[in-house]
């Protein structure tokens, strides 16, 4: 679907959707903050227009925002993405943890995050290749993995 | 790694702009694979070397350290 859109308007795209849907929340909930969708309609508007237009400059930034990133940009935001998931397991386990030692209630979402962490990598994993090696030449069959201490 | 991108591409007049129009990537990079803070992948290092009508091991040397990488 992604294809049809021009690649300028794709992030800022997403982030108009993802604000429309936090401010719709806020709105359908009916209680006495509803009013909080009003910033968040303006904070989305503003950001989805910082988005393009930064989307359109010549910098990492903008060839990244404005989805036309080469490779040496598409593995700095890989990287920067690996650390994030990174960050937010330790976290999870961080929070995990504590709400086992302090019996709380509170610890499912860490627990839930933490889930979706691992089975994400290891459904990476699998989709990206790790376990289609291929077949070993007739020399190498059966042999086994190398030693940890070599004599 | 060391490599002779900014000599060969000053050498053809070609700025770093129009270098990376050529290869199909942004100049930031260009910038990048010249200073030796990255090292381009094999299809681009190829890719690179063919545009200056050089082979690979001519336009990047592995055995020279000295720009890091």
């Amino acid at each position: 679907m992604m294809t049809f859109i021009p690649p300028r308007l794709r992030k800022p795209g997403v982030y108009a959707l993802a604000g429309l849907l936090f401010s719709a929340a806020w709105l359908v909930q009916g209680g006495r903050l509803w009013w909080v969708a009003i910033p968040a309609l303006i904070g989305t508007v503003a950001g989805t227009v910082r988005l393009y237009l930064v989307g359109g400059t010549d910098t990492d930034e903008g060839d990244r925002i404005g989805s036309r990133a080469d490779e040496r940009q598409q593995l700095v935001s890989l990287r920067s993405r690996a650390l994030a998931c990174n960050l937010t397991a330790i976290t999870s386990f961080i929070g995990l943890t504590a709400a086992i030692a302090v019996k709380g209630t509170w610890g499912w979402p860490f627990l839930v995050t933490l889930l979706i962490t691992g089975y994400g990598y290891l459904f990476g994993l699998g989709s990206y290749g790790i376990a289609e090696e291929g077949t070993p030449d007739e020399a190498d069959i059966g042999r086994q993995a190398r030693p940890p201490v070599s004599s | 790694m060391r490599n002779r991108i900014r000599e060969q591409r000053r050498q053809r007049g070609l700025s770093q702009a129009e270098l990376a129009a050529a290869l199909g990537v942004s100049r930031q990079t260009v910038i990048s694979i010249e200073s030796g803070r990255y090292l381009p992948s094999l299809p681009l290092a190829f890719t690179i070397a063919r545009f200056f009508d050089l082979t690979v091991d001519k336009m990047f040397d592995p055995d020279d350290e000295e720009a890091g990488a």
